[in-house]
């Protein structure tokens, strides 16, 4: 499932990053955020969620939530 | 010429003197807006540093 | 000796350097403040009489860069040889922070990592073992909390840093020989150092509440970045912050102010009574006269640079860009385009370099073009004069003028995405959102003086220098005649001014005198007060004995000969014209296209004049039933403008098309050879 379709306040693993972009990929990487490392939804709305990567809280729009894959 | 007018002239020359004194020191400085808090870190003298080299490689291509 | 400042966005750098150096550079609690490098020498009390170096620069997350201001970085410390790196690590965000700092370490240059925010870890009980980590990093570690004047940490850690100076060290982590080149290498490699960091962290963190629990914090994000309360909420604080500062509290104090500087004027010019007309008109109208009523207006801008840096300060800024991020998006601009524009308010120039940290380039240039449309503080004060005089100190005048000024933005990017050929493109927002903390008096204070000395220094000089010139240029004609009584439209000024005083005649206000002030506006927009004083001979903008900006109301009204509508139309006229010619310049600079530069000049003069148009011809037909004077020529002048833009995005949309064609026939050489 994608990062909008997390339970919020559980914490998941990171499975997959699909941004079709690979620079995006890359700064995700950088901020800690990739296959395998874990991500917690602390709220969600429609079209955005703020999410907790390592020890940041970040807030991230649908589009960059619907291309970050968790299990 | 009272001496009030003297006074005046006086004030006004040294005035304007050291307003274009300073906006002239300034603009050798570089700095393009005078009174401008932000003015040491316009980009024009950040370091010396060139405006294109700033710019990632990934972005000169879009 | 120059020492580099660097570390990840938001962790504090500048509030340190500015510790060390004792300079005020722009802090906030979000990351990217800082968007270009600074330098000044550090403290003697520090270095110990040694001339030490300190350089600011942008928070960077790795060496190589995502966005512009993050290739600042990477440059800096890659090409310009510091003697030593400081690495700004925020103690609350490790396991992250140690990514960058694995990369600082294998350059050679000697670093010292400073544990930045560590009360904010003893407060959340996160004990971090700093000479562990200084052991596993094989460089100095010391805890640092640059906020606080004493026991900060910060002399230790500068000369330790000094002493390092010119020395080399090893490595705790070595890329690996790779051929860079393979992303596949790279991004294994990546994430060995990853792996390497998260064992360091592991080791020497102990975390009594895991960051990953939801605290009450969360739920004031989940309020603030809501789509429908958290843009009320936004639009209820930046409402606050215009009543306090330009209805409420500015102008008590400006009328105290005021009335000291009336009484002064009073008294200049009852020295020279006996004197020649042209001393008395210099000094009491022209420099008396004309800087004090925009000095009047000082107080207004103080409280509204006080309440702004109270906000940057707490950490609400990234909430709003969040929040602000799809509206922004649906009309083709991004989140981090809210940042400049509240930034905007201030200054416009601060406002067009924030724009560094939006990466895609065409969202970047849009915004650098559109953020001016915010009245920015120089304005404040023509906003006021016009409040005060024709809407009897109204606060729903400047609350208009800055909603007004967004929805200008809106629809210019709305036009800048269809004359751009816009293709739908993935645009990715994220944001992080820092921790929430007590906004600092003291600091919102010092931002808030700083802001005012720059004031006053434009009054002193630049508006000073305007306004004598001004003075001259009205009391002579082209012989250098003084100018009779009664035979005003012969001096210089009234004709170099009547020209486009003529073009102004559609909007309302086609008289020398304010077109005169309009053009004094692009040196610095303060001027339009001061011209106006010197021209109509106005001083008392602002009433002493009423707690109000009525103040000569009607005295100003009158000389000026304009109606509420025809007020109103040039108020926005200078507020939505292109800013002062030092913002022109930044633009410039940071666009770096003549295209571009002169696409954002021109909408933004065919904007001003449009809504003055509109605004007077519509008025005036509410208002006295008909059409105002020259309404067919503005009309002709308006479908100008709308050709032009048609005709300007034909051209560009051609020359996409081509570009795009171009792309695709590269990409078809590119698979034949393959």
């Amino acid at each position: 499932m994608t990062l909008l379709e997390a339970e919020t306040g559980k914490t998941y693993k990171v499975k997959e990053i699909a941004t079709d972009d690979e620079d995006m990929n890359a700064f995700l990487f950088r901020l800690g955020c990739y296959e395998g490392e874990p991500i917690t939804v602390v709220s969600k709305k429609k079209n955005s969620c703020i999410a907790v990567i390592k020890d940041g809280r970040y807030n991230l729009d649908k589009m960059l939530s619907d291309a970050i894959v968790i299990e | 010429m009272n001496a009030a007018t003297l006074i005046a002239v006086l004030a006004l020359a040294i005035m304007l003197f050291l307003a274009v004194r300073y906006i002239y020191r300034e603009k050798k400085k570089g700095n393009a807006c005078i009174g401008c808090p932000y003015a040491g870190s316009c980009q024009k003298h950040n370091a010396g540093m060139s405006c294109d080299s700033n710019i990632p490689q990934s972005r000169k291509t879009e | 000796m120059r020492i580099a400042f660097a570390g990840n966005p938001n962790s504090g750098k500048t509030t340190m350097y500015n510790a060390l150096t004792g300079r005020s550079e722009k802090v906030g609690n979000w990351g990217g403040v800082t968007v270009g490098s600074k330098e000044y020498h550090i403290k003697k009390e520090y270095t110990g009489d040694r001339e030490v170096i300190a350089v600011d620069l942008p928070g960077a997350y790795s060496m190589s860069p995502f966005t512009p201001e993050e290739g600042i970085t990477s440059e800096y410390v890659r090409t310009a040889n510091p003697d030593a790196i400081v690495n700004i690590v925020d103690a609350s965000n490790l396991s992250r922070s140690l990514f960058f700092t694995t990369q600082l370490l294998e350059l050679g240059i000697p670093v010292v990592v400073a544990l930045n925010k560590s009360d904010i870890t003893s407060k959340e009980e996160t004990e971090i073992d700093a000479d562990k980590l200084a052991e596993k990093l094989n460089c100095p570690v010391y805890k640092t909390v640059s906020i606080e004047d004493k026991n900060n940490g910060l002399k230790e850690m500068i000369e330790k840093a000094i002493s390092l100076a010119g020395t080399m060290q090893k490595a705790p982590y070595m890329q690996a020989d790779i051929d860079l080149h393979d992303k596949n290498a790279v991004d294994a490699e990546d994430r060995k150092r990853y792996d390497f960091v998260n064992k360091i962290v592991a080791e020497v963190e102990k975390r009594k509440v895991l960051s990953a629990e939801t605290t009450k914090h969360d739920k004031i994000d989940a309020v603030l970045t809501n789509p429908i309360a958290g843009i009320l909420v936004f639009a209820l604080v930046m409402w606050f912050v215009f009543w306090v500062s330009q209805a409420w509290l500015g102008p008590m104090i400006a009328d105290w102010l005021v009335g000291y500087i009336e009484s002064f004027q009073g008294w200049v010019a009852g020295q020279l009574e006996n004197s020649p007309a042209i001393v008395s008109a210099l000094l009491a109208d022209g420099i008396v006269g004309g800087v004090g009523a925009v000095v009047g207006f000082l107080p207004l801008v103080m409280v509204m640079y006080f309440l702004i840096a109270l906000l940057e300060d707490c950490g609400y800024m990234a909430r709003v860009s969040a929040v602000m991020d799809p509206i922004f998006k649906r009309v083709g601009l991004s989140g981090k385009s809210v940042i400049p524009v509240v930034i905007g308010t201030g200054c416009g120039i601060p406002a067009i370099m924030a724009c560094r940290t939006i990466r895609d380039e065409r969202e970047r240039r849009a915004t650098t073009m559109l953020t001016t449309f915010i009245p920015c503080g120089a304005k404040i004060p023509v906003i006021a004069l016009f409040a005060g005089a024709f809407f009897a100190g109204a606060s729903w005048v400047s609350t208009l003028s800055y909603f007004f000024g967004l929805v200008l933005i809106f629809l210019g990017a709305l036009l800048i995405k269809a004359i751009t050929g816009y293709k739908y493109r993935k645009s990715f927002f994220i944001m992080e959102l820092p921790k929430w903390k007590t906004p600092s008096l003291k600091f919102a204070f010092r931002s808030m003086m700083e802001r005012a000395r720059a004031y006053i220094i434009k009054a002193a000089t630049i508006i000073l220098v305007c306004n004598t010139v001004v003075q001259v240029m009205q009391t002579f004609d082209w012989h250098f005649h003084v100018v009779e009584e009664g035979a005003e439209s012969t001096s210089i000024l009234a004709s170099i001014a009547t020209p486009f005083a003529v073009l102004l005649i559609p909007l309302g206000f086609g008289v020398w005198q304010l077109a005169a002030a309009a053009i004094t506006g692009f040196i610095a927009k303060e001027n339009v007060v001061g011209t106006l004083a010197v021209v109509y001979g106005l001083t008392a903008f602002i009433d002493v004995d009423e707690l109000e900006m009525v103040g000569g109301a009607n005295t100003v009204a009158m000389t000026m000969g304009l109606t509420s509508v025809t007020a109103l139309a040039y108020l926005f006229f200078n507020l939505y014209t292109p800013p002062c010619f030092a913002a022109i310049g930044a633009m410039n600079s940071e666009m770096k296209s003549k295209g571009w530069l002169w696409g954002a000049i021109g909408l933004q003069l065919s904007t001003g004049y449009t809504v003055a148009f509109l605004i007077n011809q519509f008025g005036t037909l509410f208002t006295e039933g008909h059409f105002a004077a020259g309404f067919v020529p503005g009309l002709i002048a308006v479908a100008c403008f709308v050709v032009a833009i048609v005709l300007i995005g034909k051209r560009v949309r051609a020359h996409f098309d081509e570009q795009y064609d171009l792309h695709r026939k590269l990409k078809k050489t590119e698979g034949a050879t393959a």
